[in-house]
């Protein structure tokens, strides 16, 4: 018999988003609930001979006057857009770095790839101009942690931190980890999400030999739809979503305001294959169930559900029949990806973000572009316009390839 | 392109170093130049000059005035 922890709920007290949708947590909602049309999807000139030449990138930003250039040149993207987020949601909390205890402090984010783009330009420089035109900053941009050095570095964090790696559910797992250590008083506040900037010609190319993701050319802004009849892939995006998660009496001691609450946590492994999901689902299904043990909720307590929703065929597939069979058909289920892209590392961050959002507005985004509902999804999907509703708990699916499932169950703060 | 126009050009461009703290004497650890940047710097220096800096041992102790004259003495050569 498996030892149960005590129930622990984690106050989320902050906000940082930096995506496709929008700069900033308040823009990503906004677009994410209110247009009907992504806009952050765009032809790529690198990517112009591939089957899929188009993807997400953040837009009306520029890194460099953000950060400064002494700043910005010690990171790869991805840590840049880690940073800006970490920015916001440490303001949005209310936390002030210059008087924090910084030794009491996490940071924990997740990505894919890391500094992917850092490599494929090297490489190239490598190639094409030889080995003296490499840049020494090679190892210290591209690896997975890069992200969370950065933050620390950026906001002077002293306690524990480190990269998560489980490919596309890494920022669920980041905030299941942060949990954790909030659980066992390793630190009194955790800064935690994902990140990921993949404007790579190499990966976008291998994904297309692997037929995962979608070849739209006709139209790119269609191309992501979720659980959609038509689906034909998933779309790359870049992107980063920090939560500021709390001991809840470190909260309650500084008056921070509550806008959630991270309160169950699982995590699980297929043991079935590199890239697809086990056709069964029993992996997603057995970290969503761990995840509401942990939390002691039941199924009729869920009442929307951010699901991982990547727009290719089997994804959709598998985790709506697992959130069917596990919750019912009552919860409202959306995926956001038509509006943020498929943001890889960064997904669970960002969406377990707008999903504390949708809890505050008690508000279900609509699941963009999708038109005609797979007649083999067996639940109703949110689509079309924003859901109204009451709901007290929400959940967070998410899939990694390499068969790494992650749930978190939010309650409302 | 002179050594030191391309070496001010690049601690201002490449490294967010102000114009106005650039001087002959200042050392380059004061221009928050530490031992990783400097090799960043003589690799985008070679590339910008078609030259090799293989064998300038300059750490970040020295000066902007030293860095220029080992360039320049690469240039030169």
């Amino acid at each position: 018999m498996t030892a149960r922890q005590q129930p622990f709920s984690a106050a989320v007290t902050g906000l940082g988003m930096v995506t496709a949708a929008g700069v900033g947590a308040k823009a990503t909602w906004h677009s994410v609930t209110e247009d009907r049309v992504p806009g952050g999807v765009s032809r790529q000139d690198e990517l112009a001979d591939l089957p899929c030449d188009f993807m997400y990138t953040v837009r009306d930003l520029d890194p460099g006057a953000v950060l400064g250039v002494a700043t910005q040149r010690l990171m790869d993207r991805f840590s840049q857009l880690a940073v800006i987020a970490a920015r916001e949601a440490v303001a949005d909390a209310g936390l002030e770095p210059e008087t924090w205890d910084s030794s009491r402090i996490a940071v924990v984010i997740g990505s894919a790839h890391g500094g992917l783009p850092f490599y494929d330009q090297q490489h190239a420089a490598m190639t094409q101009r030889g080995a003296r035109r490499v840049s020494p900053k090679l190892a210290p941009l591209t690896v997975v942690n890069g992200a969370a050095s950065s933050v620390c570095m950026d906001l002077g964090v002293h306690g524990p931190s480190f990269g998560v790696a489980t490919a596309c559910s890494s920022g669920t797992v980041a905030l299941g980890t942060a949990h954790q250590l909030l659980r066992a008083g390793v630190c009194d506040i955790a800064i935690a999400g994902g990140a990921e900037s993949t404007v790579s010609r190499l990966l976008i190319a291998s994904a297309c030999q692997m037929k995962a993701v979608s070849t739209r050319r006709e139209d790119p802004a269609a191309a992501c739809r979720p659980f959609d009849a038509e689906r034909d892939g998933f779309v790359v995006g870049e992107g980063a979503g920090l939560l500021v998660l709390e001991r809840p009496e470190h909260a309650r001691a500084r008056g921070a305001t509550v806008r959630a609450h991270v309160c169950g946590y699982g995590a699980s492994s297929d043991a079935y294959a590199p890239v697809a999901p086990d056709p069964d689902g029993k992996g997603i299904e057995r970290a969503l169930r761990t995840a509401m043990a942990d939390a002691e909720v039941t199924a009729g307590d869920v009442g929307y559900v951010n699901a991982h929703g990547t727009s290719t065929v089997v994804n959709d597939l598998v985790e709506a029949t697992v959130l069917e069979r596990v919750l019912g058909s009552h919860p409202l289920v959306t995926s956001t990806k038509a509006m943020t892209g498929h943001t890889l590392g960064a997904a669970g961050g960002i969406e377990t973000a707008l999903t504390v959002l949708a809890l505050e507005h008690q508000l279900a985004p609509p699941t963009a572009n999708l038109e005609v509902p797979d007649p083999r999804i067996p639940i109703e999907i949110v689509r079309e316009q924003a859901r109204p509703a009451a709901f007290h708990c929400a959940v967070k699916t998410s899939l990694g390839f390499g068969g790494h499932n992650a749930a978190l169950v939010l309650t409302r703060g | 392109m002179k050594a030191a126009e391309v070496v001010n050009d690049l601690l201002v461009q490449r490294f967010g170093v102000a114009m106005a703290e650039i001087r002959h004497e200042t050392p380059l650890r004061n221009l928050r130049m530490d031992s990783l940047a400097l090799e960043e710097l003589r690799v985008l220096i070679e590339d910008r000059l078609d030259i090799d800096l293989d064998e300038v041992a300059l750490t970040s102790r020295d000066t902007v005035g030293a860095l220029v004259a080992a360039v320049d003495g690469k240039v030169a050569a």
